[in-house]
């Protein structure tokens, strides 16, 4: 029976924050067992008030007194206690609403209602834990909950969509492949704009150890983590959450929480499966036989007039004589007679590329605990297939974290997550050789796919589909221990220290080998290479930390030092001519070579936060860190990056009190800097030699680097102001930040004259500029009785800029340049202005000014548009009627161009001939005077298809996606009970389900190349497939 | 609880270790470990070889800029640098320009730290013929690199000293074409004195340095010289000789012929990549680069081509396709490059002697050449006869080394022969990338017309 449900204003002390929590209760229990008068015996359940779902792990504590016990899994908690009924009970629980009830008698059913407000949500900080209402800084975090069930293979992408400022594009559609991730904007050129991935305490590499080429996208190093294991993440984005990170926190950090299990809990079983299928939704159009062969004509037609009309004697004599004649017409002549265009077949390769691949996932966990010790216990298997053939990811995964608490002060604990990750891989993207996109499409269509003797037929260059599909032997296996041990002593009742260990062990095995039908075989009469990566990163971190109350005044200090190492190992050994295909392992082979490669680094740091607050009105936090890096030379070794945070909470002033619409609001300010070395050379700063250059088998060495010793950190000065509101009973909940990032000593590759000897040296020298909006709504749309509705929107807008570069940089792909003034991934072209409705030829923007009247040189290349996005977000909705649950999840990018790179090969105006397939967009090309068109006429001669990069070929990258959809249900509790189980639901879902874009490729989100100077990219990446599963999540 | 603390104090000193931050690289030395024994002298000097016949020099690029650009060869892959070579398109972002201007100056550079290096090194068990050779060989190295600079781009900057920091060797502006050549013969003069004399095909030797000496002096029209020069070497028949048949000097894996003055050598660890753009895909190659039709037909003539038909060999029907075969050995990438064939010494005598009014010399000299492809004697009697025949004997002996498009150029008939569309094209593009980044190359400092 409810009595009423009053609107505590929780002391620091009480809130429901799990881990203090869980310290207090075996006092509590402990100060029981003195009291062995039995008054009362009390049978309870504690129940979510909207899906009737038990509540596990929730405290009921008789008021008045210190007994206090946790629901068990079910729900169910019993008192046995000297308390005579009636009494009152609390009952509190995370992200509830704590409740009082009076009982009278047993059994009770306790109904608890969500709590709308996010105030004294715990969230995960550097080195602690914050209530959201006493952050100064701009952390986003991500509901799991929310995010569950995806079938990605990352946890990252899970994250699209769900958090303002965080931009996460997928590459392509091979799962657990590197994507392009992006807190606030692109601070750096060289050295890395990945955020720092903390997980349990651990520093995490996220750079892939892949050596072995698939010709795109490196395998993402990310993707070895469980995403079913992981409780929380909360991404930290301006200066005052990161800069305790110091010199790696300039792009960000995300940490991940993974899941604990509660004291004083049964054990409860968790177990999810889904099954389902992917598949691509949208490829390319590609030109019949015929109609290739009539384009080709064209061009030779139109070549040959072109080459009359100018006096070209050789231009003449080459496009004299059309390919795609009569077999008998003329035979002798150069170029040899294909046959007519009518009577050219057509071969789709591209289908046969593709399939519908299957999805499968199982992941179980058992949690618990007793009033010392908790666990977590956890294990997964997750496979998907490509949409693309070959490239399967499988991923078997085992996690252990147990919490130990010894005496009143000590507690250890660790954290375990041990997974294997196998990958049959493909080679995607750029490439011809072994390309299993590229010789699906590239590949004329009239081309046969095997020769009059029943061999397979190579063409272009590009190896024989078939081949490859049956063929390709590439795979590799990733085995990750992620590991953290921690002890904690509680020296006195306000001070505590922490000494945590970590190790993040990889090793990365990677083995491909090329028969004798492949290309690279043929060449190499097989070819065979294994590669062993291993990477360690160790951390070992001491932290003291002191907090106080007097009064209104709240006091907290944290100081800190870290050592941590990085090492990196390479062996590679390389086979060539096997005595046959069953040979397939390098001892067979008559030629092998090998090398060995290993490099280290070492930080070591300092740090230190104070924070402080009066009455929770005014906030204040002080964070400096000092770095030293072994990167660095003597003279800049260490690098020291303070930051300060303040916020006042408006609502806690006397005008705002009594305003019942707003129940919260905040401002926060926070200025600071950061730095970043990631990416560089372990050993940048030094003057290098190298070996391996010989000659006659003889060791030969060369220079191989200029030293600086003066490199240094790039440095990162951040503004961030915020407000946080929360308003109409909270329901509505708004943050919105502005923020200013200013990098400044960029680490750049700077061009030398390489009449130098070398082509460029390393040195802080450039500036880059981000600033942006962010802006996050959620709301409780409607919260009825057997309805719900809640609303999550995000948007956020970056400016990049490059301030300062010495000279601009040309891309790993060359249409892209970084260039003074501009944002970062500009597009250089030709621009294209118009095709002449007249002639039919393409008007390029003479950009040099001199008058049209030469070829367009390389100074008429300009810029047109970034690959970088205006705007970024999501819209999440999440609809819960009765049993019954939705989640529909949009993202979106907008303003972001792309270069199409297979529309520049594909629509070549038949200039390519023979050596490439032709997009059905070509047959828009200009045929007849006062066509209007942007395709120019079909011609070798002049500039129509003969200059690239064009503007023809930028296309707007803008989209908006439905990324996930899942509808669940669950089976009423009566029912589950009955067979022991405490919660089945089940549901179908499916993702990239719907995509509204103006790009003609199969998908905008492309990327061909892990380079952090290429976005937005398309060349030869499979797209992002289309996926539907339907699961079970059991409890019991 | 104070017992506690000390933990502190401990760590903080652990942190502030300075040995914790110096690690050392395990894969690389120290700059100033690089040249300090015998041993480091010799492995350095090796190194220079490396470089002069790595991928961006004569292991494949530079001979590509040459004969692409050299009227013989189709293209017919789907690099737009290798195509717009071969049409004569070339501007200066191409990336062929690019790699082998970067690894000539490179291979000077490497040069340099020799040069410089070298004598400092004191270790007693360096003789000084050792160190004489080594010198030698950096001394003649830069010399070849500097020539090939001169002949694709005109007169250069200078650089002979090595860069150890980015302000070294700035601000030089480029040298006149003839004082190019001028550093060329002064280094060459230096390695004569220091080479060794005994026959080595794969380094450097006196008849090496006699060798490029005649093609300088030809190149500068000392005919003399030229003569002079290529008589010295051509003399020394026990050890060069034109071998017969043509193709003995690459076939069935022939390596270090008679033929060659000066070839690269290459092995199964550090291979040359050279056949990939010529074999067709059934022999492991791309075919990026083929004869073309007109170069087909000359070398498969007899009384043209002659035995010189095995340069090109046809893929099975129905294919049928052409390809070039110096380089062929695939998979283990051991073809040589040929720097300088004797071959090339008898024309460069015929030519020089031509000039100097012994057509007869010439003539027999022409027709020595034309002897061991198997083809009737040359009857061209007058010095612009004899001109255009050596022109024509060049097409079909070196069509793909790099030779033609650079004689075709210092005898001015490039823009005839090969139908340019304008004299610009004589010399190759200073790389827009080297434009922005130098001033002593931008503007006006670049050659024209691109």
């Amino acid at each position: 029976m409810e009595i009423f449900t009053r609107k505590k204003k929780l002391k620091k002390y009480i809130r429901p924050f799990a881990i203090l929590t869980l310290f207090i209760i075996p006092y509590l229990v402990k100060a029981q067992t003195t009291t062995p008068l039995i008054n009362s015996t009390l049978d309870g359940l504690v129940l979510d008030s909207l899906t009737k779902e038990p509540v596990a792990g929730a405290i009921a504590h008789i008021k008045g007194t210190t007994h206090a016990v946790a629901t068990d899994v079910r729900g169910r908690f019993n008192f046995v206690t000297g308390q005579k009924f009636p009494y009152t009970l609390i009952i509190t629980y995370l992200g509830y609403k704590t409740k009082e009830i009076i009982a009278d008698g047993s059994p009770i059913t306790i109904k608890l209602a969500e709590t709308l407000n996010q105030l004294n949500d715990v969230v995960v900080v550097a080195y602690g834990t914050q209530t959201r209402k006493s952050l100064t800084g701009s952390v986003s975090t991500v509901k799991v909950d929310d995010i569950r069930d995806k079938p990605q293979a990352t946890f990252e992408q899970q994250l699209q969509g769900q958090a303002a400022g965080l931009q996460i594009s997928a590459s392509t559609g091979v799962p657990g492949d590197s994507m392009f991730i992006r807190i606030r904007g692109t601070t750096s050129i060289n050295a890395g704009n990945d955020p720092l991935y903390v997980i349990d305490g651990v520093y995490v590499n996220s750079s892939s150890l892949q050596t072995i080429t698939t010709e795109g996208q490196a395998d993402n190093p990310l993707s070895d983590i469980n995403p079913a294991d992981i409780e929380s993440i909360s991404v930290l984005k301006d200066a005052d959450a990161t800069a305790i990170y110091g010199a790696r926190a300039a792009n960000g950090v995300i940490l991940v929480t993974t899941k604990r299990g509660k004291r004083n809990t049964a054990p409860k079983v968790s177990l999810n499966t889904y099954f389902g299928a992917a598949w691509a939704p949208k490829l390319w159009d590609l030109v019949t036989g015929p109609q290739q062969a009539e384009i080709i004509n064209t061009m030779y037609k139109n070549s040959e007039a072109d080459a009359i009309a100018a006096g070209n004697a050789t231009a003449i004599a080459q496009y004299a004589v059309q390919p795609f004649r009569a077999l008998t017409d003329n035979p002798t002549a150069s170029p040899a007679p294909r046959g007519l265009p009518q009577d050219q077949q057509t071969y789709d390769r591209l289908h046969d590329a593709f399939r519908t691949g299957f999805l499968q996932n199982y992941d179980g966990s058992i949690s618990g605990g007793n009033d010392k010790t908790t666990y977590y216990i956890g294990a997964g298997i997750n496979t998907q297939q490509a949409d693309l053939k070959t490239n399967d990811f499988r991923r078997a995964s085992f996690k252990v974290n147990i919490d130990q608490k010894i005496n009143d002060i000590f507690t250890i604990g660790t954290s375990n997550s041990l997974s294997q990750t196998y990958r049959t891989n493909a080679r995607v993207g750029d490439g011809p050789q072994g390309g299993v996109l590229q010789s699906a499409l590239h590949t004329p269509t009239y081309l046969p796919e095997v020769n009059a003797d029943g061999s397979p037929a190579r063409w272009a260059g590009f190896d024989n589909l078939d081949v490859l599909l049956n063929n390709t032997n590439m795979h590799s296996t990733s085995d990750r221990l992620i590991s953290n041990f921690y002890l904690e002593a509680k020296i006195a009742p306000d001070l505590k220290f922490r000494s945590s260990w970590s190790i993040d062990y990889n090793t990365y095995n990677e083995y491909q080998y090329w028969d004798s039908l492949t290309i690279i075989g043929i060449a190499n009469h097989n070819l065979g290479t294994s590669s062993i990566s291993t990477n360690t990163v160790w951390s070992d971190e001491q932290t003291l930390t002191y907090s106080k109350n007097w009064g209104k005044h709240t006091f907290g200090v944290l100081v800190g030092n870290s050592l941590e190492g990085t090492t990196t190992a390479n062996t590679t050994a390389n086979g060539t001519n096997f005595p046959n295909d069953s040979y397939t392992l390098i001892s067979s082979a008559a030629s092998t070579t090998a090398s060995a490669t290993e490099a280290e680094y070492r930080l070591s740091s300092f740090f230190g936060r104070v924070n402080y607050n009066y009455d929770e009105k005014y906030y204040a936090e002080f964070n400096l860190r000092a770095d030293g890096s072994s990167r660095f030379g003597a003279n800049n070794q260490f690098g020291y990056f303070p930051s300060a945070g303040v916020a006042w909470r408006l609502k806690q002033e006397d005008f705002l009190k009594d305003v019942a619409v707003v129940n919260d609001l905040k401002l926060r300010g926070s200025y600071g800097l950061t730095g970043n070395q990631n990416n560089i050379n372990d050993y940048a700063s030094r003057g290098l030699w190298g070996a391996g250059a010989n000659y006659q088998n003889n060791p030969g060495t060369l220079p191989t680097q200029l030293a600086n010793p003066n490199l240094k950190w790039e440095s990162t000065r951040q503004a961030d102001i915020g407000v946080d509101a929360s308003l109409f009973n909270s329901r509505l909940n708004v943050t919105a930040d502005v923020y200013d990032k200013f990098t400044s000593n960029l680490l750049l590759n700077l061009p030398l004259a390489v009449s130098s000897g070398f082509s460029s040296i390393l040195e802080n020298a450039g500036e880059m500029s981000n600033k942006g909006i962010e802006l996050n709504i959620t709301s409780t749309n409607i919260s009825a009785e057997h309805f719900k509705w809640t609303t999550n929107f995000n948007i956020a807008t970056n400016v990049n800029k490059i301030v300062k570069i010495p000279s601009p940089i040309v891309a790993a792909y060359a249409a892209e340049r970084m260039v003074q003034g501009l944002s970062m991934y500009t597009f250089f072209v030709y621009k294209q202005l118009y095709v002449d409705p007249k002639t039919g030829n393409a008007v390029y923007d003479d950009a040099r000014h001199d008058g049209g009247t030469l070829k367009p040189t390389a100074n008429d290349i300009e810029a047109d548009g970034s690959a970088l996005p205006k705007y970024t977000g999501g819209v999440n909705n999440s609809f819960t009627y009765k049993n019954f649950d939705l989640n529909v999840s949009f993202n979106y990018e907008i303003g972001n161009k792309v270069y199409n790179n297979n529309a520049y090969f594909l629509e070549g105006g038949g200039t390519r001939d023979a050596n490439r397939a032709i997009d059905t967009r070509q047959l828009t090309a200009w045929t007849t005077p006062g066509q209007i068109t942007d395709m120019p006429r079909l011609t070798a001669l002049g500039d129509n298809y003969t200059i690239s990069p064009t503007s023809r070929n930028i296309e707007d990258g803008s989209f908006l996606r439905l990324s996930n959809a899942n509808l669940g249900y669950k089976l009423p509790h009566s029912l589950t009970n009955k067979i022991g189980v405490s919660s089945i639901r089940v549901y179908v879902s499916g993702t990239n389900l719907w995509l509204l874009t103006k790009y003609r490729g199969p998908d905008p989100e492309v990327n061909v190349s892990s380079s952090p100077t290429v976005l937005g990219y398309d060349l030869g990446t499979p797209p992002i497939p289309r996926t539907v599963q339907i699961g079970a999540n059991v409890t019991f | 609880m104070k017992k506690y603390i000390y933990i502190i104090p401990v760590i903080l000193l652990l942190g502030a270790c300075k040995k914790f931050l110096t690690v050392e690289p395990k894969l690389n030395v120290d700059q100033s470990q690089a040249i300090v024994d015998a041993g480091s002298a010799g492995t350095a000097t090796n190194g220079l070889f490396n470089t002069l016949a790595s991928s961006g020099y004569y292991g494949e690029n530079f001979p590509a800029i040459s004969y692409l650009a050299g009227g013989d060869i189709q293209w017919t892959g789907s690099q737009s640098d290798a195509s717009d070579i071969n049409k004569h398109l070339t501007s200066s972002t191409n990336g062929y320009i690019l790699t082998a201007w970067t690894t000539i100056y490179e291979t000077i550079s490497q040069a340099n730290y020799i040069i410089a290096d070298v004598p400092k090194v004191t270790d007693p068990l360096f003789t000084t013929a050792t160190r004489n050779q080594y010198l030698g060989e950096a001394y003649f190295i830069r010399a070849l690199a500097y020539f090939d600079l001169a002949r694709g781009w005109g007169g250069v900057q200078l650089i002979l000293k090595p860069t150890t920091t980015p302000a070294d060797n700035t601000g030089i502006p480029r040298s006149s074409l003839a004082d190019t050549y001028a550093q060329v013969l002064k280094d060459l003069n230096t390695a004569e004195t220091l080479v060794p004399s005994a026959v080595n095909r794969n380094r450097v030797t006196q008849k090496t340095v006699w060798a490029l000496k005649a093609r300088l002096y030809l190149y500068t029209q000392q005919w003399a010289l030229a003569e002079q020069y290529a008589t010295q070497v051509i003399s020394d028949a026990t050890d060069y000789t034109l071998v017969t048949p043509y193709s003995a000097f690459f076939a069935n894996n022939a390596v270090a012929t008679k033929e060659s003055v000066f070839e690269l050598a290459y092995t199964v660890s550090n291979t040359n990549g050279h056949s990939t753009w010529w074999l067709p895909p059934a022999l492991g190659g791309r075919r990026e680069w083929a004869p073309n039709t007109g170069l087909v037909a000359l070398l498969n003539n007899p009384a043209i081509g002659g035995n010189r038909s095995a340069l090109i060999a046809q893929t099975a029907p129905p294919g049928n396709l052409w390809y070039g075969q110096l380089y062929y050995r695939q998979p283990l990438g051991t073809d040589p490059a040929y720097v300088i064939r004797i071959a090339e010494l008898y024309f460069i005598r015929s030519e020089a002697r031509a000039e100097q009014g012994n057509l007869s010399g010439s003539l027999a000299d022409l027709n020595a050449v034309r002897a061991r492809a198997g083809v009737p004697a040359s009857t061209a009697a007058t010095l612009s006869d004899l001109l255009l025949a050596l022109e024509k004997e060049r097409e079909v002996e070196f069509p793909f080394e790099t030779d033609r498009f650079f004689n075709l150029v210092r005898t001015g008939r490039a823009q005839t022969v090969l139908s340019l569309p304008d004299t610009h094209l004589y010399l190759f593009p200073i790389p827009y990338s080297q434009t922005l980044v130098d001033p002593e190359l931008a503007g006006a400092n670049a050659n024209p017309g691109y």
